[in-house]
């Protein structure tokens, strides 16, 4: 029967008016006979009465047309549910295996795309947010990527271009603020008056800035994040207009802003450019290479990226060619346009669409193997859909029924499924995080359950059709068959073994994947970072700036900072950085680079100059983390503002400038040979910024003759964790300004940089794992089903004086060349696909031969046990037996 | 009704509504007096089976209804042939005539 769908949305929802329709049908067919019956010559009373009585009862009509009506439809499929949930509950072994494979398939699914739509799918919560991109300044030559633009740059962007609607600039500062009971550490977002109008925000309480907010005498305003009004100022509904001391002014809270994702980086308050210490100055605004700020536009309406583009180019161009010195040739600058939303997302891309792939593979095989599962329900129905055939069942309807029962299955698996996914996502948001502020973005939301039902369905269909299709029989042949024990038709056990083949071949991929990553992963673990993290603990220090402006000031409170630390207890040594080896800081912005000049080496105009990343460092900080030296000497409590200014370089800096030279004693300049800093001793290379990372080339300076670097660095004698309250107790007491915060282990930092590649390991060995599970019972079910089938002939063999063993083997055999059929067709399989991962790869070729080895390995040991134990069930026929059965 | 009446042969009803809805588009009193008039009062629609009938077969799609004024101005449901419905008439036709043509041949050589 055509799918009539009109008729069963009429059923549905007309049913009163078809209804009606049918009444007033009926009445006038009752009238006009009554009608007819007078003009014959009767009375009205008597016309009627004959009326009614040639039409008879109208409530068996109305009953028959309504069933005429609704069609078989409903009923039928009323019919095939009800059937199938009988069926499902009569086998509950192939029921149990069947939902519990579906389960898993859908709820890992779910749970995958929930973040995938959440992450890189969802239109962005701004306002037109497809519009919205963010500018690169680059130097491609140089291999900087993200250049950042200064004040003046950011007004040539800005006043110069046609195709942008608005540029709006931003960055990120951590100030003070006091007015609470402690001093609390801000991170502050410093952007233009029309931030938010150009995200198109509007403010949870009270408003954003507006345009006079932004000029240089008007009062400071403070604008909060919904975080961190929720966390810190407990949702305080009447924070608008509460003040708070900040660089040593009082600033206003004017509002504060939804719960949105922020870009580009989470912040605790925002503040017009005018407050910026820093920004607002006016030597900071006259430097064209002063560069701090993100710059970012929306496009006028109707205009294409490209179009941007050239025109933001052009401006490039005009300000490479006015401004030679702030642009040399030799860095090759340029400017890129990129969709916010492809920026917000990009470093997650990869790992979510892998991930995804990896999880539709393992529903695909979990498909597969139910839909083997019902081939082999369906081969012992196969004399009762015979008799149902003969007594007219059409083959339509058989196949419905079967895809009845399917999709009922794959529906309980899909609820099952979706109930697990809540657990599941949760995890992965956590993972998501540590690539993109989205990730607070995810839920199970109704794009999410519409997929979850589109698979569900989808997988239904797909696993209950095979089987359908493949049962296109004579019926004739499975009625003759008087014992009910039929062969299976070559098509079905071609197909069986297709399926088996395919699971094998897609598990075996997966399998692939997973040993790749996890090989890359143990790799990862086993860099040396080139210093000892074991009880190394850090904290971050921020002094108050504006009471300690002077650099004579600050060099004093890192001495007293040192001193106080030094000597409290369980403290063995201690040192202050400008930068933590691996901290998250560290790990996102990777190392600067600072061009230099090396004595006896000028650098010519326009020509690139070295580059190095460089840090400032204390005394006894190479000692602090066991970075050991390997010529000269490290930084004493000497090297201060007074003493010659000196530096220590790492050894890939020393073999990658001066060879097999000594650099001890040599020269080096950052600023084009004004000033000289001499080499006094080579340490060895630490992967500060990941340990996926190369080592770069490295300049240490000491912290004396540089200012004051924030991070406390401290190797204790005791657990780092008991040794931390007495090191804030320290600091207390030398200065009661300094906030202190992110008190971590190195050993910590060090685990956590590899938290997202490990997380990427064990989902895809879950998936693996599941796969290789699948797969085996899939195999295991085959060659028990082949056993059954073919009793007989074994019996026949065994009969003929064919040893057990023999027949043993060759059952064995048999399931063995589909495991090694499948296998080679995902090694084939693997070489293509693994390619997708290398950018996930850590040093592990995405060809690397000791995985492919191994895992086929593995998979053909799993494979040979699941065929064994189906075949044990050989010995066990007795030839007598089997062939009685005939 | 001194003529005897007979029964009608399942599936035959279908074929007579087809054929009746070929001429014009008509409403359900109105095909059961065409039937009785051209039958010449042998084949009498039992109101019974008529509208199952009609229901029926505007659920296959091949006839269509429609609500219009009757001959004395009253809403009344009008079927209508479809294209479906017509090819289906040519159809049921054919079978109908090639079976009553074999019945005769049967009852002529018995």
């Amino acid at each position: 029967m055509a799918l009539n769908l009109s008729s069963i949305v009429r059923f549905l929802f007309r049913r009163k008016a078809v209804e009606n329709e049918i009444d007033s049908e009926l009445t006038f067919h009752m009238d006009r006979q009554t009608e007819e019956n007078i003009r014959r010559g009767m009375s009205p009373a008597q016309a009627r009465l004959a009326a009614r009585r040639t039409v008879g009862g109208i409530d068996q009509i109305k009953e028959e047309c309504r069933d005429a009506r609704i069609g078989q439809m409903v009923e039928t499929t009323l019919q095939d549910v009800r059937y199938g949930l009988r069926v499902l509950r009569k086998n509950p072994g192939f029921t149990f295996m069947a939902i519990v494979t579906l389960a898993l398939g859908i709820g890992v699914n779910t749970a995958i795309f929930s973040v995938v739509y959440g992450v890189l799918l969802r239109p962005l919560p701004y306002q037109q947010g497809g519009q919205l991109v963010v500018l690169h300044q680059q130097a491609k030559r140089a291999n900087l990527l993200n250049v950042p633009f200064s004040a003046k740059e950011v007004f040539d962007y800005r006043d110069h271009n046609h195709t942008l609607e608005s540029v709006v600039e931003h960055h990120t500062m951590t100030f003070l603020l006091l007015g609470k009971d402690s001093a609390e550490r801000v991170q502050t977002a410093v952007v233009s008056a029309n931030f938010f109008d150009v995200l198109g925000v509007r403010p949870l309480l009270g408003r954003t800035f507006v345009a006079s907010d932004e000029a240089h005498d008007a009062n400071a305003v403070l604008v909060l994040s919904y975080k961190y009004w929720e966390t810190r100022h407990g949702g305080d509904p009447n924070i608008v207009g509460h003040v708070f001391q900040m660089n040593n002014r009082p600033h206003t809270v004017i509002g504060v802003l939804p719960s949105i994702p922020q870009y580009p980086s989470e912040s605790d308050v925002y503040m017009p450019t005018s407050q910026c210490p820093t920004r607002s100055s006016a030597g900071f605004i006259a430097n064209r290479q002063a560069r701090m700020m993100t710059v970012f536009g929306r496009l006028k309406p109707g205009v294409p990226l490209v179009q941007a583009q050239a025109d933001l180019s052009a401006i490039g161009h005009q300000m490479s060619d006015a401004y030679p010195d702030a642009y040399p040739k030799a860095y090759g600058y340029g400017i890129a346009a990129t969709p916010l939303q492809e920026d917000l997302t990009r470093r997650a891309r990869t790992t979510f669409l892998i991930l995804l792939g990896a999880a539709g593979l393992v529903l695909l095989i979990a498909c597969a193997n139910v839909a083997n599962l019902f081939l082999a329900r369906l081969l012992k129905l196969e004399r009762e859909l015979a008799v149902r055939t003969a007594l007219g069942a059409s083959k339509a309807r058989l196949v419905r029924q079967l895809l009845t029962e399917s999709v009922l299955l794959s529906a309980i698996g899909g609820a099952l499924g979706l109930a697990l996914a809540p657990a599941t996502v949760s995890l992965l948001v956590k993972f998501a995080e540590r690539f993109t502020t989205r990730s607070a973005e995810v839920r199970i939301d109704g794009p999410v359950l519409l997929f979850t039902l589109l698979i569900s369905l989808g997988t239904g269909i797909l696993f209950g059709l095979a089987p359908a299709f493949a049962s296109r029989r004579q019926v004739t042949d499975a009625l003759k068959q008087a014992t009910g024990r039929t062969t299976a038709s070559r098509g079905r056990q071609r197909l069986r073994a297709g399926l088996v083949l395919a699971q094998v071949a897609i598990s075996f991929m997966l399998l692939i994947g997973a040993g790749l990553t996890i090989r890359s992963f143990l790799k990862l673990q086993e860099v040396n970072p080139g210093f000892n993290p074991d009880r190394v603990l850090t904290m971050r220090l921020t002094a108050n700036f504006t009471r300690h402006s002077q650099l004579a000031q600050l060099l004093t409170l890192s001495k007293d900072i040192l001193r106080g630390v030094r000597t409290t207890g369980g403290v063995e040594s201690a040192a202050l950085t400008s930068n933590v080896p691996l901290s998250r800081r560290a790990i996102a912005s990777g190392p600067g680079s600072t061009g230099f000049q090396i004595e006896g080496k000028p650098v010519s105009k326009g020509e690139l100059a070295p580059l190095v990343d460089t840090t400032a460092v204390s005394d006894g900080y190479f000692e602090t983390l066991r970075q050991p030296l390997l010529s000269g000497r490290t930084f004493t409590s000497r090297d201060d503002e007074k003493a010659l200014n000196v530096a220590v370089i790492n050894q890939t800096l020393a073999r990658h400038r001066w060879r097999s030279e000594d650099p001890v004693g040599r020269r080096i300049s950052f600023d084009n040979g004004a000033s000289w800093i001499k080499i006094v001793g080579v340490i060895g290379d630490a992967k500060e910024y990941g340990l996926d990372q190369p080592i770069g080339d490295e300049v240490y300076v000491p912290v004396a003759q540089f200012g004051f670097a924030g991070n406390l660095v401290l190797r204790t004698a005791l657990e780092p964790a008991a040794v931390a309250p007495m090191v804030r107790a320290a600091l207390h007491d030398v200065d009661p300004q300094l906030a202190v915060d992110q008190v971590d282990t190195v050993e910590q930092l060090k685990e956590e940089s590899v938290a997202s590649p490990r997380v990427t390991a064990i989902l895809l060995g879950l998936f693996a794992l599941l796969a290789l599970v699948v797969s085996a019972s899939g195999i295991a079910a085959v060659m028990a089903l082949s056993v059954t089938q073919r009793t007989n002939e074994l019996g026949i063999r065994m009969a003929l004086g064919a040893p057990r063993q023999s027949i043993l083997y060759m059952v064995i055999r048999q399931g063995l060349a589909l495991a090694i059929g499948g296998t080679a067709v995902g090694v084939v399989g693997a070489l293509v696909l693994t390619r997708l991962l290398s950018t996930l790869l850590y040093a592990t070729s995405p060809e690397d031969p000791l995985t492919f080895i191994a895992v086929s390995a593995l998979f053909l040991s799993v494979a040979t046990i699941a065929s064994f134990i189906p075949a044990r069930q050989v010995t066990a026929i007795d030839p007598l037996v089997a062939l009685r059965q005939e | 009704m001194a003529k005897p009446k007979s029964d009608l042969l399942q599936g035959t009803l279908d074929l007579l509504i087809l054929k009746t809805l070929d001429l014009e588009p008509m409403h359900g009193w109105g095909i059961s007096q065409r039937i009785q008039q051209v039958s010449d009062s042998v084949l009498q629609v039992n109101q019974g089976s008529l509208y199952p009938a009609l229901h029926r077969l505007e659920e296959k799609q091949w006839i269509s209804a429609n609500w219009g004024a009757s001959e004395n101005n009253r809403q009344a449901k009008y079927y209508e042939l479809t294209r479906l419905g017509r090819k289906q008439l040519t159809q049921e036709t054919e079978n109908w005539e090639r079976l009553s043509g074999a019945v005769a041949r049967v009852l002529g050589t018995a």
